[in-house]
């Protein structure tokens, strides 16, 4: 017992200094690589010079066109601009708040034909995980939604539930992102891991995700993962144009 | 230093037992790297079977015993009452629970949550979720494997009846059970959406039968079969095709190079699919083949403080559970960076092993009833003699 409380004083003495530390996007590799494609973004951006994307999400604050957000979306736009240049980069953001995938996935022919995306982001998970229903029957529900916009002629790169310490503890997301996983295994897209990514932030000091109240801290994560998304985006879709950092 | 084991019991239950309710501990601290230790990353099972498993097995050794010398009113009685304590554990555990979610209900307005909001509605109606977390229809993640216990012990009684006169008759109801369940989609539904327990009852039943089958003498009938050396090596076979899938699963850049006949993963918890009975299976043959029931790891005195919290394994599953609450708390409130995981970790698990080890030395005080201790060389707690 000795020695437990002996680290356990070493250990919280080491924590307090590296909570301030620089805010940086940077992530490990493996937390973003992807082995799949995005054959028709790459084919959209290099014909037509066009990028036409729509941001699907239950998440209440996603919702408009993209230039009217300061969310990931809007940093999404414009982080390709910058990238793109000469390409016309739109980005929409779609929210059907607390709706649960069996609900969302009835309005994608709707998106489809309205939107005509090239590329759909798909945030997926987190009202299924706080409601707890079937991770089996999500998987399938996702897998068909999947389908639905490959067929209709868009490609997908997956968004898994953000990393929320606080009510972290309240549901878990594990089954979904695994389900998630194995979707984008099977229909060979990339699968965004939010979670891994905000939680590495999260460990290392780089964002304190735990206020409760605003801080700050919102349009800085939000930047980070505009950039870390459209830095897949560039590598799956096997653009040049990257911003080196 | 720490009191020692009775004789004559089957420390290996216990053992295994203290193992799982470790691991479920380390795995119920949300993003905690020391759950890369628990065996969930190396298979296709997990903790929450070796925990189902022994249940039912010492279940059936001990409430069989009572129902063959005393009748089946009393043995009924035994297990049912059973069932109640586990049912004032989880209320208990409930109301921390509901605590922890009230504190950060009232103080969250990160905009960076909206979304995760949502995991407040249900306090909206305060009224009706108590009731029905109280009739078992309100279940809080983390805590759903003890409502799955209650659940089994209360349909004990019959189960245990039928089991001494008809084991293997039993266990064949309970497969056909199993795959009856399967095919109709039955799970018990929760409050407020249609969605259902976590464990489906209906399907891990047959894990607990089974561990009562083993104890009421089906593991003596089939270990000739269990050690013939072809069934060893087909169950290490399947544990050593299930470990690097399991890893890979964890590791994206390696799944992504699998060939996609092998995209098995993932598995169905809630229905106990039979990738991971199987796995839990093939596991524990090969627990029983290489560690004899005198092995001498078991009365080490590192094996004492696993095979403690195996002795008292409902006290310190909701003690692990209550902990793994406040591992959280601490990791939000002090830093979540991954020292202070690992320590958290360590303080958790070093309390339940103190708090068992205390339960033990209680009892042991209460058995002797007050009486003087008959022998000064017996070891107590904390390195002195008991008294």
């Amino acid at each position: 017992m000795k020695m437990l409380s002996a680290t356990l004083m070493l250990v919280l003495l080491a924590a307090g200094p590296a909570r301030a530390a620089a805010d940086s996007c940077d992530v490990p590799d493996n937390l973003v690589e992807t082995l799949a494609r995005l054959p028709r973004v790459g084919l959209s951006v290099k014909r037509d010079h066009k990028l036409e994307i729509l941001v699907l999400s239950a998440a209440p604050k996603l919702s408009g066109e993209a230039n009217s957000l300061k969310s990931y979306p809007y940093y999404l736009e414009n982080e390709l601009r910058e990238r793109l240049k000469g390409t016309d980069v739109h980005v929409f953001a779609q929210s059907e708040p607390r709706k649960t995938i069996l609900e969302v996935a009835k309005d994608l022919p709707r998106l489809l034909s309205e939107r005509q995306p090239v590329l759909v982001i798909w945030q997926t998970g987190t009202v299924e995980a706080m409601r707890g229903i079937d991770p089996d029957g999500y998987g399938r529900a996702l897998d068909s939604g999947v389908a639905a916009l490959q067929n209709g002629g868009a490609d997908v790169v997956l968004v898994n539930q953000q990393y929320s310490p606080r009510t972290d503890f309240m549901f878990d997301g594990g089954p979904y992102t695994e389900n998630m996983r194995w979707v984008s295994q099977t229909r060979d897209i990339p699968l965004f891991n939010r979670y891994e990514v905000m939680k590495y932030w999260g460990e290392t000091g780089a964002f304190d995700l735990t206020a409760l109240k605003n801080d700050g801290t919102y349009e800085k994560v939000h930047t980070c993962i505009g950039r870390l998304i459209a830095d897949l985006v560039m590598r799956a879709a096997s653009l040049s144009g990257t911003v080196e950092r | 230093m720490l009191p020692a084991p009775p004789a004559g019991r089957d420390l290996r239950l216990d053992f295994f037992r203290g193992l799982s309710l470790w691991f479920i501990f380390l795995d119920h601290v949300p993003s905690n790297i020391v759950a890369w230790f628990t065996i969930r990353n190396y298979g296709f099972s997990d903790a929450s079977e070796v925990f189902v498993f022994i249940s039912g097995y010492t279940a059936a050794f001990v409430y069989g015993r009572v129902m063959n010398e005393r009748g089946f009113i009393i043995g009924a009685a035994r297990i049912l009452k059973r069932a109640w304590q586990i049912y004032v554990a989880f209320v208990f555990l409930l109301v921390f629970y509901f605590a922890e979610i009230a504190y950060v209900s009232s103080h969250f307005a990160n905009p960076l949550y909206t979304e995760e909001f949502g995991i407040f509605d249900f306090f909206q109606k305060p009224d009706v979720v108590l009731v029905e977390a109280l009739m078992l229809r309100f279940l809080p993640a983390n805590v759903d494997v003890l409502p799955l216990y209650i659940a089994l012990m209360t349909f004990f009684p019959p189960v245990l009846w039928l089991m001494l006169r008809q084991p293997d008759f039993t266990l064949l109801l309970s497969i056909g059970f199993y795959f009856v369940a399967k095919a109709f989609d039955w799970n018990l539904a929760l409050y407020p959406y249609d969605h259902s327990w976590f464990f489906n009852p209906f399907a891990w039943q047959l894990l607990f039968v089974i561990g009562a089958w083993c104890g009421l003498g089906g593991a003596r009938r089939v270990s000739p079969i269990l050690n013939s050396p072809p069934v060893i090596a087909l169950c290490a076979l399947y544990l050593v095709f299930a470990a690097p899938l399991q890893l890979s699963w964890l590791f994206p850049s390696l799944s992504g190079r699998l060939p996609s006949w092998l995209l098995i993963l993932p598995l169905d918890k809630t229905g106990l699919s039979g990738w991971r009975l199987f796995h839990f299976l093939a596991l524990a043959a090969l627990v029983i083949h290489y560690v004899p029931f005198d092995a001498k790891f078991l009365r080490s005195n590192w094996a004492r403080p696993l095979i403690l919290c195996g002795e008292h394994s409902l006290e310190i599953f909701c003690l692990g559970v209550f902990l793994s609450f406040s591992a959280h708390f601490i990791l939000t409130e002090v830093s979540s960076l991954i020292a202070m995981q690992i320590a958290v970790s360590l303080a958790g698990i070093g309390l339940m092993v103190t708090v068992a080890a205390l339960m033990t030395w209680y009892k042991n005080i209460e058995r002797r009833g007050g009486k003087p201790p008959p022998s000064a060389t017996q070891e107590g707690f904390g390195g002195v003699t008991a008294s």
